[in-house]
């Protein structure tokens, strides 16, 4: 089974589980009714936000981290410049 | 070349009877490919490792295939290979690594000196199909593919075989995203020249590459840090076998072989690298690409196992 077709069958059967309880179909374990009404209509919302800001600061912290190598350009200017000298001296064609 | 890449080697590493074969695809390449070879030659004899380079040039005008035919001279036509294939590039508009079946009866392949023409007859091809033209000449049990533009420094090579040889890995791809090597341990920092890294972007080229590598690890959780790279070392049956399930191209094709890698069961690591970005030449990421780039992501979430 794919990543994909494993969220459907994971995503389908849970956001129809989710509507059950909204229209109070089923009931919700382990809170009463009363903190149900009041939590399951904002649980869409709550998701979309702390997957939201789950990506920012990931991004956030990855541009953080971006390390940049000025150092690692430096050696290579140095090195191609050896090599054309050398590969010069062995008769192939470099400018 | 920094010493310590020959200072940590495995005693291992200089007995043992493995071959890294270098797949260098080229497109007008002519000043690149002698400095490349250069270093390539230069880091496997400091490392006593055995070598041969793969050009695979794609029918450049400006007389690259002159120029390996020179380097073969030089450096002995079993350690440079030079290989002629002419990819139909105006089909595709623009360059990007791919892999697609070919039947081999597209291609008449007339071989002379150890320089082979191939020409495909017709059809829509990724310029990666240089790799599975390549693949056919590989002589080593392990292959190794790099960028020919300096984007990708030879010195890397021996640090991916370390981290190859150290965890017996099948796949070791480079990464400009890690500051350490995966997976660990690597006893005393036995692996790796310090924290990957890029040279030469701009915010906005990192925001858009940081944000592709978001999508592709959230959506297909491969388990490592690169998935885009194109940097890495394989066992040659490896590479052989999942290039030829592959289906996708560009980076997306490189996203494919680690993602189809891990679903074969085929253990991958890395190595942080260094990348500088093309010093000749121009190297752009157009809004067709992040957008192709975003299906060839779905497409993968939906149809791997």
């Amino acid at each position: 089974m794919s990543k994909g077709t494993r969220f459907v069958t994971i995503a389908i059967p849970a956001v129809v589980a989710y509507l059950l309880m909204l229209i109070n179909v089923l009931p919700v374990p382990f809170v009463s009714a009363e903190t149900a009404d009041q939590i399951l209509p904002v649980i869409p919302w709550w998701l979309l936000v702390a997957f939201g800001a789950f990506s920012l600061t990931s991004l956030g912290l990855g541009l953080l981290r971006f390390h940049d190598t000025p150092e690692a350009y430096e050696s290579l200017l140095a090195e191609i410049a050896q090599a054309k000298n050398e590969l010069r001296d062995q008769g192939v064609e470099v400018d | 070349m920094s010493g310590h890449t020959i200072i940590d080697m495995p005693a291992a590493m200089s007995t043992e009877s493995d071959k890294y074969s270098v797949i260098l695809p080229t497109y007008n390449e002519r000043k690149n490919l002698p400095v490349i070879t250069w270093l390539l030659a230069k880091t496997f004899e400091a490392n006593g490792l055995a070598w041969e380079i793969i050009v695979v040039d794609d029918a450049s005008p400006d007389g690259t295939q002159e120029v390996a035919r020179q380097l073969a001279k030089i450096y002995g036509d079993d350690k440079v290979v030079g290989i002629t294939v002419h990819l139909n590039r105006s089909l595709d508009g623009k360059a990007g690594w791919g892999c697609a079946r070919v039947p081999a009866t597209w291609y008449g392949v007339s071989a002379s000196l150890g320089t082979s023409i191939l020409k495909p007859r017709a059809g829509k091809l990724g310029l990666g199909t240089a790799y599975v033209h390549g693949l056919n000449f590989v002589t080593g049990n392990f292959v190794i593919i790099m960028d020919a533009d300096f984007s990708h420094h030879p010195k890397f090579i021996p640090e991916l075989i370390k981290q190859q040889k150290l965890h017996n890995l099948d796949i070791v791809t480079g990464t400009r995203y890690a500051s350490t090597p995966s997976p660990t341990p690597n006893p005393r920092g036995s692996v790796g020249l310090g924290p990957g890294g890029v040279y030469g972007w701009d915010l906005k080229r990192k925001l858009v590459s940081r944000g592709a590598n978001f999508l592709a690890d959230t959506v297909l959780m491969p388990g490592i840090s690169d998935l885009t790279g194109s940097f890495r070392l394989y066992r040659t049956p490896v590479i052989k076998d999942i290039i030829s399930r592959c289906t996708s191209k560009g980076y997306v094709f490189q996203m494919e072989i680690v993602v189809r890698a891990r679903s074969l069961g085929y253990t991958v690591g890395e190595v942080p690298i260094t990348f500088v970005d093309r010093i000749y030449g121009e190297s752009k990421l157009s809004g067709n690409e992040i957008v192709g780039y975003a299906k060839g992501v779905v497409n993968l979430w939906w149809n791997v196992e």
